[in-house]
């Protein structure tokens, strides 16, 4: 099948204006990222193909493609690149520039970002237990009581190595907010203004 | 000269306790050397001055029975008035031997006969051996060095040489030196950061060569005949000049492959747009890239495709990055795509690959089969597969589809049988030989007046290689020496070292002819073939098996040997039926005498006995290391060094056989395509002979098992036991050799 003629416009888009993109240029296609990466099972693409998909100019692929959230951050592609590509900074670039396009490439990681966010942003601090609370009743009510109930086990296994507090709720009782709480705040909208994205 | 002979035997590294040393002296003093001394350790100063004290003494030729003859060859060198004759106790006896063998009739006796065979061969050897005497040419030796060819690797060589002193030629065909570097536009970049484009830097090559009053130009002109040999050529020049020279250095670049045999897989000649990279260079040398707003290169167009050139031309990549950096700079946003099978950037050369992606190419892995180019609305289009996307993809709105097309030596092709690059083949070999001779009848560069032939033998691809790896440069031809594109496809850097390099081996092939030495791969070796004419039968095997085209013929095919062209394999003495050919310190006789100097049991000792003829040059090491390694093998086995197994002589087959010796074995080192021979085509001459010696065997009623070739790497340490062990359990099925005893 032919696909679509290789079309130049995209991939200067995403030279200019995903953090680091110009580092895609660099990409010898060896592979060594793909390969590399501990989530190469999960990924349907790779960073690999992603930058082959770049270059090709192929936007709907590229944007929509889950695994420019998948990344985990480990940097064993960015340690290992030959070519000195940093794969992790256009992961989260692109990323970063999908979501501000409006376009959410995977749904989970989006809402643990917000939730992540939220408890950052309110507290100054990733409280263990509010962070998952939110993240599994962003699926809603019903099935956030079910999610919760699957991972009971792990929970109590928290709780009696004093690793995470109980609470019946999200916010009942509410965090203990760090000191400074409004310097933080400051400091994190200037970095949100800094940025044109979205939280994530 | 008087011979007084005096032998050595080193109690040293175990010897001393394995062996019967009064019993040696004994074997020696019947072969004739009565002056025998034992030294514990005779590689030590003691024992070199134990040696020095009876040379100053006059002792002019020793046998020395210690360890191998590749080892410790400073400490036994005492000029070369004094024969030195190493008898290998210590590798070919004591390592490789056990102290007992079960069936001894006295224990030992196994090992102690090994080393007395082994000092009676050597005794042979030395008794037989002379002092050689370097040959001197007629006619005073010459230095001066012709360089064929004004490109860039034609003059760095000649720049090179008169560097050193000598007068140098250097004649270009074209009417302009600078050969392609003038068709250049730039250089891909070559020094550091590998960021810029570099000038081709002709003009000050020119300037230095015309400034340099060792280098007489000649351009416009060809060479219409080379006569003689390495130190005495004369030459003489297409205008009528001609003068003498002491070697050459052939650098007559290369020629790009033919984009016409393109026309079908690649659509050359069907549209304008469809250029080959060698047009693109004439396009931006004229300044004519601007208003590109679409490119792409199209590498490996018909290299590394067995259709056309099956080889890589290893710049193609690097020059297809320059063209696209180059139209990145007269466009920086054109679409410049390069399609790709591998990218092959040697050396520093992947910084201008990086350089190239910094600047925006696009790099698209194709598969083996061709990108189809079409046009579309006067522009072209590709549709090609994207091996990373695993997708046929299309790139259109191109101004210009460029063809990287490989480079093929500017040499006539000359495949001579039996064809190495063809193994054992034969009719094959003569097939392409004639082929390729067909092709190439009127083309000459130097026009040598030899024998075999006007041209270079080259591999198959027309490169006038001889020995790859371990000596660059070297043509098939002493004293003739290939630089730059013409021995291999190399970029312009690459050239000029090569230039350096084969200007030096010439000026070295030179002062050898005048010293009457070899140059190589026998450096210093100062004997040479002598020919004993009044029984030569005008049989032509030895002109005509040379490797290297030493032998001329007169009118009544009488040899007429020219001993500055010899590499002194022996080839033509292990060729020669009549036997007349001989070195000083080699010869048929000898290595004969040899053979029969070694004690064969009776057949009811149950002892056999087997020969190994081994190639010196990776044979030999290669048993020697297999020794140090601690392998053990048959206490029958005597083994004899040759200078090349091309050197073999049928008769010392018969030899050995006609005195009772079991069986003969050739260890020579690799034939074939990626022959090993130092010599070219020596192991594999003596495969062709073994394929016909049945006759001999026949003629002695004797079966054709009892003789066999095998090929051994220098590396191949570990299968030295095994083939011997091998070979012992055919000699045991077939029995004993029903000559014995006669």
């Amino acid at each position: 099948m032919a696909t679509k003629a290789y079309d130049k416009s995209f991939r200067e888009e995403v030279y200019q204006n995903v953090d680091s993109g110009e580092d895609v240029k660099l990409c010898m296609q060896c592979g060594v990222c793909g390969i590399t990466c501990p989530l190469r099972g999960e990924m349907t693409h790779g960073p690999r193909q992603l930058w082959s998909l770049i270059r090709a100019g192929k936007r709907e692929e590229v944007m929509n493609s889950p695994d420019i959230m998948l990344c985990t951050s480990c940097y064993s592609c960015k340690v290992r690149c030959p070519r000195g590509v940093k794969v992790i900074d256009v992961m989260h670039g692109l990323a970063h520039y999908a979501l501000e396009q409006g376009i959410v490439p995977r749904k989970e990681t989006a809402k643990f970002g917000k939730a992540f966010w939220d408890s950052i942003y309110k507290t100054g601090r990733v409280d263990e237990t509010e962070v998952p609370m939110r993240y599994t009743m962003m699926a809603g009510p019903i099935h956030g009581i079910f999610n919760m109930l699957e991972m009971m086990d792990i929970g109590r296994a928290l709780l009696a190595h004093k690793r995470m507090k109980f609470k019946i709720g999200p916010g009942l009782p509410p965090s203990k907010k760090i000191r400074g709480m409004k310097g933080l705040k400051k400091m994190l909208d200037k970095a949100k203004s800094m940025s044109p994205g979205k939280e994530g | 000269m008087d011979k007084n002979q005096a032998c050595y035997l080193c109690k040293g590294c175990g010897l001393g306790e394995a062996l019967d040393f009064e019993n040696l002296e004994e074997v020696l003093g019947e072969a004739g050397i009565s002056e025998v001394k034992t030294h514990d350790a005779l590689c030590s100063p003691e024992g070199v001055a134990l040696i020095q004290g009876d040379v100053d003494g006059g002792v002019n030729a020793m046998l020395i029975g210690a360890c191998s003859s590749r080892v410790k060859n400073d400490e036994f060198n005492f000029g070369s008035e004094v024969i030195v004759e190493r008898a290998s106790l210590r590798e070919q006896v004591l390592y490789c031997s056990e102290a007992e063998y079960e069936g001894e009739e006295e224990a030992g006796e196994d090992r102690q006969m090994l080393a007395a065979d082994y000092l009676r061969m050597s005794a042979v050897k030395l008794t037989k051996s002379n002092v050689p005497v370097p040959f001197q040419l007629e006619l005073e030796p010459e230095t001066a060095l012709l360089v064929v060819g004004g490109g860039v690797a034609g003059i760095n060589a000649a720049l090179a040489g008169a560097k050193t002193g000598v007068q140098v030629y250097l004649v270009e065909k074209e009417a302009a030196l600078g050969g392609f570097l003038g068709k250049m536009a730039k250089l891909a970049p070559e020094t550091p950061p590998y960021q810029e484009l570099e000038d081709t830097g002709l003009t000050e090559l020119v300037a230095q060569v015309e400034a340099d009053d060792k280098i007489k130009v000649y351009t416009g002109t060809t060479v219409d005949k080379t006569e003689g040999a390495p130190g005495n050529f004369t030459i003489t020049l297409s205008g009528g000049d001609s003068f003498r020279c002491g070697a050459i250095v052939q650098a007559t670049g290369w020629l790009p492959y033919e984009p016409e045999k393109l026309a079908e897989e690649l659509a050359y000649g069907s549209n304008p747009g469809i250029i080959t990279n060698v047009d693109m260079e004439a396009k931006a040398k004229a300044g004519d890239l601007g208003g590109l707003n679409g490119v792409a290169f199209i590498q490996c167009a018909g290299s590394r495709d067995q259709n056309h050139l099956p080889y890589c031309s290893a710049v193609c990549c690097t020059v297809s990055l320059k063209q696209a950096m180059m139209v990145k700079e007269a466009n920086p946003e054109a679409a410049v795509y390069v399609i790709y099978k591998d990218i092959r950037t040697p050396g520093q050369s992947e910084e201008v690959y990086r350089e190239a992606q910094r600047k925006g190419v696009v790099f698209i892995r194709r598969d083996e089969d061709y990108p189809k180019i079409s046009e579309s609305g006067g522009k072209l289009a590709i549709e090609t597969m994207d091996m990373t996307l695993n997708d046929t993809v299309e790139i259109d709105e191109l101004d210009m589809v460029v063809l990287a097309t490989g480079l093929k030596p500017n040499n006539p092709k000359v495949v001579d049988a039996p064809l190495v690059a063809l193994g054992m083949d034969q009719e094959a070999a003569k097939k392409l030989a004639a082929e390729s001779k067909a092709q190439c009848d009127d083309w000459s560069v130097l026009n040598l007046q030899y024998r075999q032939g006007p041209n270079l033998p080259t591999l198959k691809y027309a490169y006038p290689d001889s020995h790859f790896i371990c000596f660059p440069y070297e043509t098939r031809r002493t004293g003739i020496y290939a630089a730059g594109t013409v021995r291999r496809p190399m970029r312009v850097s690459q050239a000029v070292e090569d230039a350096t390099g084969a200007a030096l081996k010439a000026i070295q092939a030179a002062h050898a002819a005048a010293e009457g030495v070899a140059v190589h791969p026998r450096s210093g070796d100062m004997s040479f073939p002598e020919f004993a004419m009044q029984r030569c039968t005008q049989c032509k095997r030895c002109t005509e098996e040379c490797p290297f085209g030493a032998i001329n013929e007169d009118e009544k095919a009488n040899p007429l040997p020219n001993p500055t062209r010899c590499r002194r394999c022996g080839v033509c003495m292990g060729a020669c039926p009549e036997r007349i050919i001989s070195f000083k310190n080699y010869s048929v006789d000898m290595i004969g005498s040899m053979i029969k100097s070694i004690d064969v049991p009776e057949e009811d000792e149950e002892k056999p006995r087997v020969i190994v003829l081994a190639c010196e040059n990776d044979a030999l090491p290669a048993i020697d290391m297999a020794a140090r390694k601690g392998h053990k093998w048959s206490p029958y086995i005597r083994f004899i060094p040759v200078r090349c197994l091309g050197s073999v002589n049928l008769v010392w087959i018969a030899d050995a056989l006609s005195s009772g010796i079991d069986g003969v074995m050739l260890f020579g080192c690799r034939h074939g395509e990626d022959y090993q021979c130092h010599f070219i085509k020596g192991s594999e001459l003596a495969n062709v002979r073994m394929s016909k010696i049945s006759e001999t065997l026949d003629r002695l009623v004797l079966e054709s098992d009892r003789v066999r070739v095998e090929e051994i790497s220098f590396n191949e340490v570990d299968r030295v036991p095994e083939i011997i062990a091998e070979f012992m359990e055919t000699i045991e099925e077939v029995g004993p050799n029903p000559y014995k005893g006669f």
